[in-house]
C-alpha cells in the first residue's frame, strides 16, 4: 500500500504560491487586453466596409478554430524568426491568449450589439446623436449587461487555458508542480495538490459567476451566448 | 524577414505528418465516444431525484469542469501509476483526461436538453402505459438530441482541439509531429504554420456546420 506524504509538497509551498501568482497574472493581462481588442475586432467586424470587416472576420475565425496550443507554439517558436524579435514565454503567452480571447469576446460583443433593437439606434440618431455617441451611450451599456454571463464563462475558460504556458516553460502553477514532482519524487501528492488548488480557485470564480448571472436574470435581462 | 519560406522541408516529412494525423484522429475518436457515452450516464444521474446518483454525479461534473484538462491529463500520466499497478501509456493518460473532461461538459448538455422537454411529453407517455426507461428512450431523448445537436457538435470541435494537449505527454499526434519536424529541420515557421493550417482546414467546415445547426434549430422552434 502506498504511503501518502504531503510534507515534501508543503515544503515547496512558496514555489506553488509563485506559480499561482503567475497564473493569475497571465489570466488578468490576457483578459484585459482581450476585452479591449475584442471590442475593436467586433466593431471592425460589424463595419459595412469590406476591407475592415473581412480581415477582422478572418482573425476571429482563425483564432476560434485552431487549437490554443498550436497558436501558442506558433507565437513562441515561429513568430520570433519571422519578425526577428526576442520572445519570452510570458510575452508569447500573453500575446496568444489576448488575441485568442479577443476573438471569442468579439463574437460576444457582436451578438450583444446586434441583440439591441433597431429602435434604440434610430431613437438615438433622431435626438441628434452621432453613431459613435449612440454606440457609447445607448447601445453598449444595454448590450454589456446581456453579455456579462458569456464574458464570465469565457474568463473561466481562459484561466484553465493558461495552463498551456507550462509547455513553453513559463513558471505558472502547473509548471511549478511539475518541477516539484521531479525534485521530490512525489508526483502523486504534488499533482493532486496542484489540481485541488486549481479547483478551489476556478470553482470559486464559477460560483461567483453563477450568482452574478442569477442576479442579472432576476433583473429580467435576457442573455446572449 | 530575410529568408524565404520553404515548405518543401515540411512536405518532405509527409509520412510523419500522416502518422500524426492518424494519432490525432484515433485519440479524437476514443475521447468523443467515451466522453459522450459516459456523459449521458452522468447527465441522467444528475437529472435523477435519488441522492445516491445525484450527488456523486454533481461532484464529478463540478470537479472536471473546474480544473484544467492539462492538469487532469498530467495527473493521470504521472500520479495515477503510483496508485494503481498499471503502466499508463501517453495515449491512455490523454484519453482518460480528455474523455472525463468531455463527459463532465456533455453531461450538462444532456441534462439541459432533457430538462427542456415539456412535462406534457412525460405525462402523455405515462398515459399510454410507457415506463421511465421507455419514455426516456423513445420520447424524450429523440426530441432532446435534436435540441442538443449544436452544443454537442461544439463539444466535438473542442475535443478535436484538446487532442493537441497530448503532445505534452509525448503522444504522437499532429502537433507533436510538428514539433519533431521543426526540431529536425530547423523550420519552426513552416512546420507550425502547416500544423495550424491543417487544423483550420479540418475544423472550419465543422464550425460552419454548428452555425447551420443553430440557425435551423432557431427556425424550427
Amino acid at each position: 500500500m502506498y504511503k501518502w506524504d504531503f510534507a515534501p509538497v508543503f515544503a515547496n509551498a512558496g514555489l506553488l504560491a509563485e506559480g499561482l501568482a503567475n497564473t493569475l497574472k497571465v489570466t488578468a493581462v490576457a483578459l484585459g487586453c482581450g476585452l479591449v481588442l475584442g471590442l475593436a475586432l467586433a466593431l471592425l467586424r460589424l463595419s459595412p466596409r469590406l476591407f475592415l470587416s473581412w480581415p477582422a472576420g478572418f482573425v476571429i475565425e482563425v483564432f476560434r478554430t485552431t487549437p490554443p496550443l498550436v497558436q501558442l507554439f506558433w507565437f513562441f517558436f515561429a513568430l520570433p524568426l519571422i519578425a526577428g524579435i526576442e520572445m519570452t514565454p510570458f510575452v508569447a503567452a500573453v500575446t496568444t491568449f489576448s488575441i485568442q480571447s479577443a476573438a471569442f469576446f468579439a463574437e460576444v460583443f457582436r451578438a450583444g450589439i446586434q441583440s439591441i433593437e433597431r429602435g434604440q439606434w434610430e431613437g438615438a440618431l433622431a435626438i441628434g446623436m452621432s453613431r459613435r455617441q449612440a454606440l457609447n451611450h445607448i447601445v453598449l451599456p444595454q448590450a454589456v449587461t446581456r453579455m456579462i454571463p458569456a464574458f464570465l464563462e469565457r474568463s473561466i475558460e481562459l484561466m484553465k487555458t493558461t495552463t498551456l504556458v507550462a509547455t513553453i516553460a513559463y513558471a505558472d502553477l502547473l509548471y511549478q508542480a511539475n518541477a516539484i514532482a521531479q525534485k521530490t519524487y512525489r508526483p502523486l501528492e504534488t499533482f493532486t495538490v496542484a489540481a485541488l488548488i486549481y479547483f478551489v480557485v476556478i470553482f470559486a470564480f464559477s460560483l461567483l459567476a453563477r450568482r452574478l448571472e442569477r442576479r442579472l436574470a432576476v433583473g429580467g435581462e435576457s442573455t446572449v451566448h | 524577414m530575410g529568408q524565404a519560406w520553404d515548405f518543401a522541408s515540411v512536405f518532405a516529412n509527409t509520412d510523419a505528418l500522416i502518422a500524426g494525423a492518424i494519432g490525432t484522429v484515433r485519440l479524437f475518436a476514443i475521447c468523443l465516444i467515451l466522453g459522450l457515452s459516459l456523459g449521458l450516464l452522468v447527465g441522467l444521474a444528475r437529472y435523477a431525484h435519488s441522492r445516491w446518483f445525484n450527488i456523486p454525479a454533481t461532484v464529478f461534473v463540478e470537479f472536471f469542469r473546474n480544473t484544467p484538462v492539462l492538469v487532469q491529463m498530467l495527473w493521470f500520466y504521472f500520479a495515477l501509476p503510483i496508485l494503481v499497478p498499471l503502466e499508463i501509456s501517453s495515449l491512455a493518460a490523454a484519453a482518460l483526461g480528455i474523455s472525463l473532461n468531455t463527459a463532465a461538459f456533455s453531461a450538462e448538455i444532456y441534462r439541459g436538453g432533457i430538462q427542456s422537454i415539456e412535462r406534457g411529453q412525460w405525462d402523455g407517455a405515462r398515459a399510454i402505459g410507457m415506463g421511465w426507461g421507455q419514455t426516456m428512450r423513445r420520447i424524450v431523448l429523440p426530441q432532446a438530441i435534436k435540441r442538443m445537436m449544436p452544443a454537442l457538435t461544439n463539444r466535438a470541435i473542442e475535443v478535436f482541439k484538446m487532442t493537441t494537449l497530448a503532445s505534452a505527454v509525448a503522444y504522437v499526434e499532429l502537433l507533436q509531429q510538428g514539433k519533431l519536424i521543426a526540431s529536425l529541420n530547423f523550420n519552426p515557421i513552416e512546420a507550425y504554420t502547416t500544423i495550424a493550417v491543417i487544423f483550420f482546414v479540418i475544423l472550419w467546415p465543422l464550425v460552419q456546420l454548428t452555425y447551420v445547426l443553430e440557425r435551423r434549430l432557431k427556425r424550427d422552434e
